[in-house]
């Protein structure tokens, strides 16, 4: 077995050029460091951006009728039968372990009157137990409470329509909509608190009141438009809207319901985490070009100072192949040792020094809130490891590496013995 | 076929031919040559007679512009890249003017390379090795790397690498030429202790005088042809 022989001549080559392996080593280290901090932040950002963004209503994964999204009417409500399939598939094993919390609501538009004026307004009607462990609203009260069962013409409302409504706690408002019979139908409410979520389309525009409230209303009795389902993590929405795909396939092949990942319901905040994605893919795609070309460099001196030397091992019987081997082994050697060690000391740096987050704030100053696709964002960031991350590094610092040696490994398996023996070194 | 009484080499109408811009130089120019086993061959001649190409040619570290090459009796000139390699690993041992040892091994490691990438077991190669230090007065010097050996010790770490793993031919292209003499003359017993006691082939590509004197056969080149072919007994 040559490799080992192989293996041991390029351990020894690294060793030999001792200064110039460290200070290229030094270079991917601090690579494999950045790129872990930088990937784990980056992860941890978003999904914070997804978790407020989910929060907000439509959760990691959501049941609802395919109408229901472009026209938010009361008649594209599930059915009974859905909502109790789509009840009873949550409880399944398969999905129960995902879910941390779940919300059934009746949400429609309407507008919102009182002796101030009209204003449009989204009136959700929920579980206020239930809302309470899914959304963010209720920890947002400035005046009053949020909701609480029993409060049957209560109203939890958004600090800007409430100013534009001149609402104050206990002052009563009027919200009228269309009803399960296609009439406009009228419901009087009691302001019983008033959120500010910071996010201005929220906080011009929305209240919540009690489910049943809504149902008796609106005439729907216990239907939901919609059941959204907050998971553990956003890595785990495909496998649950796949599985709840198929519980609900008959009602989804009827037309009666659709399966939305956070992605599909939420396609601004996708599309600003992947913009998001894309630039740091950049920038740390510059960054390990300037490493790879830091590796090229010390790699390929190496095998133009070593041509004389390449001439003796092809001499000595090793193949063009062989020795292209040898300055492949050691490129790949150089980059997994130095990425490892790297990555170990990202991964303990970003552990110790922003294992409790991030404060980004500093990078906020002027604004009062950083939203994404209308979803507050925390400025605390907290980074997320995982070993599939940490694996998909060590495998990109890996490829770098061996991109990186490709050419002076080819230099090295075309080298001429006869002209690499005349060489003076 | 490969047996003790092919010979160690032979070339059969060989030529070499360079380009070099617009001129072609005709660095060996028919040559046929037959090394039998056990020989203490020089190759001589003034600087571009052809000597070193013709032994590069022998070793098939170059191919032959036309002609053939057989090296223990395998055709050289139409074996592939690694068909060539292998030939080199089992059949064919070097020594070069400027020692070229791997500068990350011991003498002992260097020495014992061939066998080491022919697979050979580790108490064998080490067996070789050490009765060949042993030999050579080289003894108590296995551990050390090229750079804490001088110029004669490391070419001679360079003689036994090219000769432990029992190559069918050793070529030695101008083996003395960093040497002084008494180095170069102690180089030479060694030398010529192995091929006696041994049965070593030993091709020569030299100028050196001392060398040649104690061939027992000296081709003379003379612009890329053999002049002369003189066998001593």
């Amino acid at each position: 077995m040559i490799f080992p022989i192989l293996v041991r001549l390029a351990l020894r080559n690294l060793r030999r050029y001792l200064r110039r392996t460290v200070l290229t080593a030094s270079a991917m280290m601090v690579g494999g460091a950045f790129l872990v901090w930088s990937m784990t932040i980056d992860r941890g950002s978003h999904e914070q951006w997804v978790d407020s963004g989910v929060r907000l209503g439509s959760g990691h994964v959501t049941v609802e009728r395919p109408e229901y999204r472009l026209r938010r009417r009361i008649e594209d409500r599930l059915t009974a039968d859905v909502s109790r399939a789509a009840e009873r598939a949550l409880a399944s094993p398969e999905i129960a372990p995902h879910v941390v919390a779940t919300s059934a609501k009746l949400d429609v538009n309407g507008l919102a009157s009182s002796a101030a004026g009209a204003r449009p307004a989204q009136i959700v009607g929920v579980d206020p137990v239930a809302e309470a462990d899914f959304g963010a609203l209720d920890d947002e009260v400035i005046e009053g409470r949020y909701l609480e069962p029993g409060d049957r013409l209560g109203a939890y409302v958004g600090v800007d329509l409430a100013r534009s409504l001149e609402l104050d706690i206990g002052s009563r408002f009027v919200v009228q909509a269309q009803d399960a019979q296609g009439e406009i139908s009228g419901q009087l409410l009691r302001v019983v608190g008033i959120f500010r979520s910071r996010v201005p389309a929220i906080d011009q525009g929305t209240i919540h009141i009690l489910r049943e409230t809504a149902g008796e209303w609106l005439g729907s009795g216990g239907d939901v438009t919609n059941v959204a389902i907050l998971l553990e993590g956003s890595s785990a929405t495909a496998e649950v809207a796949s599985r709840m795909e198929r519980a609900l396939s008959e009602p989804v092949a009827r037309g009666e319901a659709r399966v939305l990942g956070w992605r599909e319901a939420n396609p601004v905040l996708a599309d600003a985490i992947a913009i998001d994605e894309f630039g740091n893919y950049v920038i740390q795609g510059f960054l390990f070009v300037i490493i790879a070309f830091g590796i090229v460099n010390t790699v390929l001196m190496s095998v133009l100072h070593r041509q004389r030397e390449f001439g003796v091992l092809r001499a000595q019987g090793l193949t063009p192949g062989q020795t292209g081997t040898l300055v492949l082994i050691e490129g790949l050697t150089l980059s997994a040792v130095s990425g490892l060690v790297g990555v170990g000391l990202g991964l303990l740096g970003t552990w110790y020094f922003f294992g409790d987050g991030l404060d980004a704030s500093v990078f906020m100053q002027g604004m009062d809130e950083l939203t994404v696709s209308g979803a507050a964002i925390d400025p605390i960031i907290v980074p997320i490891f995982g070993v599939r991350l940490i694996v998909q590094i060590v495998v990109f610092i890996l490829a770098i590496g061996a991109l990186a040696s490709v050419y002076p490994a080819l230099r090295a398996a075309r080298v001429d013995v006869t002209e690499a023996m005349k060489f003076d070194r | 076929m490969t047996t003790s009484d092919t010979p160690a080499a032979r070339t059969e109408g060989v030529w070499k031919i360079f380009q070099q811009e617009a001129e072609s130089v005709q660095a060996v120019r028919g040559v046929s040559l037959t090394i039998e086993r056990g020989e203490f061959t020089a190759l001589a001649g003034p600087s571009g007679s052809g000597k070193t190409t013709l032994l590069n040619l022998i070793g098939g570290l170059t191919r032959p512009t036309r002609g053939q090459v057989w090296v223990a009796g395998h055709e050289v000139s139409s074996m592939s890249s690694q068909q060539v390699a292998r030939l080199r690993l089992r059949e064919v041992g070097f020594v070069f003017q400027a020692y070229n040892l791997l500068p990350v091994l011991t003498a002992l490691e260097n020495a014992e390379f061939p066998m080491l990438l022919q697979g050979v077991d580790v108490a064998e190669r080490h067996a070789r090795v050490r009765e060949l230090f042993q030999r050579t007065g080289m003894e108590g010097l296995e551990d050390r790397r090229p750079g804490k050996l001088s110029g004669g010790q490391q070419q001679r770490v360079a003689v036994l690498r090219a000769v432990a793993s029992r190559p069918a031919l050793v070529l030695a292209d101008e083996p003395t030429a960093n040497l002084d003499s008494a180095t170069s003359e102690a180089l030479l017993d060694v030398m010529a202790e192995l091929n006696r006691d041994l049965g070593v082939t030993f091709v020569f590509a030299t100028h050196d005088g001392r060398v040649m004197e104690r061939c027992r056969r000296l081709v003379r080149m003379v612009d890329g042809a053999v002049g002369e072919d003189e066998r001593r007994t």
